[in-house]
């Protein structure tokens, strides 16, 4: 039984081999090149970080994983089969960094639409949806349409909805973006949760703090390429001073001259 | 089949919550209502009037509510990302697209039946008033405006009463209250002729709709609003004089010759033939595209 289970642990869920990504015009010339050569492996049950700066690339590997984008070169492999897969995609949940809603839907249509995209059964849908719409506290809000929701409660009803088809895999992009503290604690503690009942969990951030709390495992992405990756546990100190130490060099921010105005008593010069 | 539902359930709620279809309807209603009642349509035939006016309406308000209805849809999902969410699940863009034009279609249907039944009402109101003023055909027009505006204005009142102290949706409460009370008025001195007469050319009609909503959600898969539009509205304007062979509106006359069934079932195959290779080639075009 052991075994069994430390060979589940041991399977890979996603991998990435040899990724590329040049995003072209529309004449097809070369605009950026926004993942290089990148090679990333996420076995069950982890929690794996796909840390990077704003542009590093970690939104762009996410969507390749998803299959919304094509890869220039390389193979991605989703429960080892190509990310298009019917079958693969059903055993996954993605959160977006944005909460990307239709305005014109309450949050239980919300919940039901993607329970359909799900195809669960409509009893088993509406259970789910109680739930989780009790989970996220938003049962009094239920049968608002969305579009009048603040950031914050969209971010839920995305949340729910991701969770709706209970998932094996789990694809997070920036899950605490636009969040209080408190229900980025939430949030956190949700997906260490998640994590322990056994569904593997990948997820980008630039938020180091967040990541050091919830991680298992993470990757650093700078300019698309991979300047660092390993396990959370073996990093000595802070994540965010090891986070500076691979991406912060060359990195000089410089402010315009005419923004530096000496100021005088009784105004500016 | 369950996730097909999902995606055509949600285009129809889409379509029903938008300003601008409950804008094209009323303004189709109004057509088919008003037209035979101007002043200057007087000619002595309302009754006929009114069946050219709602087939008018059927054809040209049917035309730009489907191609505003798929482009819209379409590029909504695009623009504002929901798409990402939505093949993120186990689902195939091809299905993806050929369930949102369908949603688009069952919402056109809505719109051609509530045309259809409010046109059926208003050919009433002229036959009634033809009867009621006995060759004075400026008295026609009074029944016909009385029958025909009660699916404009009645739905807007009651829709907004509902919204102020009942929290329902006005647009999409207003849509289908709007197809009910069209729905009622052909039951009101009940003619299955009438009916019969009135459809079956406006069903010849309804092919041209489902062929411009899968060009132009093909085109809307790829294209931006604008030119997804601009493309279909010159393809529609292109083949203008093809339109006029499949306006039966003679066979809708009363002892009419007996009404074409063969000709609208081949206008249907024929449709079927162009609207799928529209829909593939739709498919091709979204397959390959970078979802960003």
């Amino acid at each position: 039984m052991d075994q069994d289970n430390n060979q589940n642990k041991q399977e890979v869920v996603v991998s990435l081999s040899d990724i590329s990504k040049t995003f072209r015009d529309f004449w097809l010339r070369p605009t950026v090149k926004a993942v290089d050569r990148l090679n990333l492996n996420v076995k069950r049950g982890e929690i794996f970080g796909l840390l990077g700066p704003n542009g590093s690339g970690k939104s762009t590997t996410i969507k390749m994983i998803l299959g919304l984008l094509k890869p220039g070169s390389g193979e991605i492999r989703l429960f080892g089969k190509a990310p298009t897969s019917a079958e693969a995609r059903a055993k996954l949940g993605y959160l977006p960094e944005l909460s990307y809603l239709h305005p014109f839907m309450t949050a239980r249509e919300t919940l039901d639409y993607y329970a359909g995209l799900c195809s669960l059964p409509k009893k088993i849908a509406k259970e789910r949806s109680n739930e989780l719409l009790e989970m996220t506290g938003l049962q009094e809000a239920a049968d608002r349409p969305v579009g009048g929701f603040s950031k914050g409660m969209a971010r839920r009803v995305a949340l729910a909805s991701s969770l709706i088809g209970k998932p094996e895999l789990l694809v997070l992009d920036e899950p605490t973006s636009g969040l209080d503290p408190v229900s980025t604690d939430e949030v956190k503690t949700l997906i260490k949760t998640l994590a322990k009942g056994g569904m593997t969990i990948l997820m980008s951030s630039h938020l180091l703090a967040d990541a050091q709390d919830v991680c298992s495992s993470f990757m650093i992405l700078n300019h698309g390429k991979t300047v660092a990756e390993g396990r959370v546990g073996q990093i000595n100190g802070d994540l965010g001073a090891f986070f500076l130490s691979k991406v912060g060099e060359g990195r000089d921010f410089k402010i315009a001259p005419f923004l530096c105005v000496e100021t005088v008593p009784g105004g500016a010069k | 089949m369950r996730k097909v539902f999902a995606i055509v359930r949600a285009t129809m709620l889409e379509i029903g919550c938008d300003a601008l279809a409950l804008l094209i309807t009323m303004a189709a209603l109004a057509v088919s209502t008003f037209a035979p009642a101007l002043h200057y349509h007087q000619f002595g035939e309302p009754t006929r009037m009114a069946r050219e006016a709602g087939l008018s309406a059927i054809l040209v308000g049917g035309l730009v509510f489907s191609i505003f209805g798929a482009v819209r849809s379409i590029r909504r999902e695009i623009e504002s990302l929901t798409i990402q969410m939505a093949l993120a699940h186990s689902i195939s863009r091809g299905m993806f697209l050929a369930a949102k034009m369908l949603g688009v279609f069952f919402a056109y249907l809505l719109f051609f039946v509530t045309v259809g039944a409010n046109s059926i009402v208003a050919i009433k109101g002229a036959q009634i008033g033809a009867l009621v003023a006995k060759g004075d055909v400026s008295r026609v027009w009074g029944p016909s405006l009385a029958t025909g505006i009660a699916p404009i204005i009645l739905p807007l009142i009651i829709a907004a009463f509902l919204n102020r102290f009942a929290r329902f949706r006005f647009t999409r409460t207003a849509v289908i209250l709007m197809a009910l009370i069209s729905i009622l008025g052909v039951f009101y001195r009940f003619d299955i002729s009438l009916i019969v007469r009135f459809f079956a050319p406006a069903l010849a009609l309804m092919p041209l709709a489902i062929f411009f909503i899968c060009l132009s959600g093909a085109a809307a898969s790829r294209l931006n609003a604008n030119s997804a539009l601009s493309l279909s509205f010159i393809v529609v304007a292109s083949s203008l004089f093809l339109f006029g062979s499949h306006y039966l509106s003679e066979i809708s006359a009363p002892g009419a010759s007996e009404i074409p069934w063969g000709y609208i079932a081949m206008l249907f195959a024929a449709d079927l033939i162009l609207s799928c290779a529209a829909l593939l080639a739709g498919i091709a075009l979204f397959d390959e595209r970078d979802l960003s």
